[in-house]
């Protein structure tokens, strides 16, 4: 495999893409919360949750966004770049719907939970998945590479 | 007016989005509830105890879910060449029968993976609603795949 073969979109995309994928496992998403025991005192609690173990079809729309901007960049390692012409304006526009499905997670938590790490790397993960779709796009508008 | 600005396959990615929309609003998701019946108490009378249907949602009503923001961006798209049209705008964008087809295709993988394997809470029923965005979704997705063909025949790409 030569690394040489992607272009700087591809290569901001897939690397943005298999960070994304490993932050989904981080968490996401946390509850906590506390009561008092007569006699014992406060007694509290807090569990995470990682984008996989909320209930929410982001992790869905991540894994498909994931999978899209992959595809140019392993095309491009096998020698086949040609094949997916559609595949740089997928993932750009995927990835930037996700950014924004993201943000509104950010605002909007599912039952009200703590916002965790794992949010806003992946915010930031995603958006870089858009730019490197959008870079991608762009050359090859320019004729580079097809 | 429109039908000659509009070209069949934004017409059926139009149509597919207004369902889409539509079915927004109707229920995705009952929680069952419990069924009726009849009591018979002593010396025969009997009593018929209506059935008490439980809580259902529409896609807006789901908490934490992002299928309502999806589904307005994958409208609005859709829709963007009959609302051009409807405001008498020259403006054409060529990416959007591109857009319409992937955004009809991810939404009917998300309204699948919805109804089968990432369907929320435990007991609760599959409603009307998810079915008809489901097809809504499909029809808005061939609505982009026959617009990108129209527009290859005309050589615009």
């Amino acid at each position: 495999m030569d690394a040489n073969r992607l272009s700087q979109g591809q290569l901001i995309a897939a690397i943005s893409a298999i960070a994304l994928f490993i932050i989904s496992f981080l968490p996401w998403f946390g509850i906590s919360g506390g009561v008092v025991v007569q006699g014992v005192g406060a007694v509290g609690g807090s569990t995470n949750f990682s984008l996989w173990e909320a209930e929410n079809p982001l992790d869905i729309y991540l894994m498909i966004v994931i999978l899209v901007a992959l595809v140019p960049a392993v095309l491009a390692l096998a020698g086949g770049a040609g094949d997916a012409p559609l595949a740089p304006f997928a993932t750009a526009l995927l990835a930037g719907v996700g950014t924004l499905l993201i943000l509104y997670q950010v605002f909007d938590t599912p039952g009200d939970a703590d916002r965790k790490v794992g949010l806003f790397l992946g915010l930031i993960a995603c958006a870089g998945v858009a730019v490197g779709g959008y870079l991608s796009m762009q050359e090859d508008v320019g004729g580079e590479r097809y | 007016m429109l039908g000659g600005r509009l070209s069949l396959g934004q017409v059926i990615a139009a149509v597919g989005a207004i369902i889409v929309l539509v079915a927004s609003f109707l229920d995705w998701v009952g929680s069952g509830g419990v069924s009726g019946g009849t009591v018979t108490g002593p010396g025969g009378a009997s009593v018929t105890v209506p059935g008490v249907s439980g809580p259902s949602f529409n896609v807006w009503e789901i908490p934490g879910s992002v299928l309502d923001v999806f589904i307005v961006v994958a409208g609005v798209v859709a829709l963007l060449p009959a609302l051009l049209a409807f405001a008498d705008a020259a403006e054409e964008f060529s990416f959007v029968s591109a857009a319409t087809f992937v955004l009809g295709v991810v939404g009917i993988l998300l309204v699948a993976a919805f109804l089968t394997v990432d369907f929320p809470g435990e007991g609760a029923e599959r409603e009307l609603g998810a079915y008809i965005g489901l097809a809504g979704f499909l029809v808005m997705a061939f609505g982009g795949f026959r617009t990108m063909q129209e527009e290859v025949v005309a050589g615009e790409i």
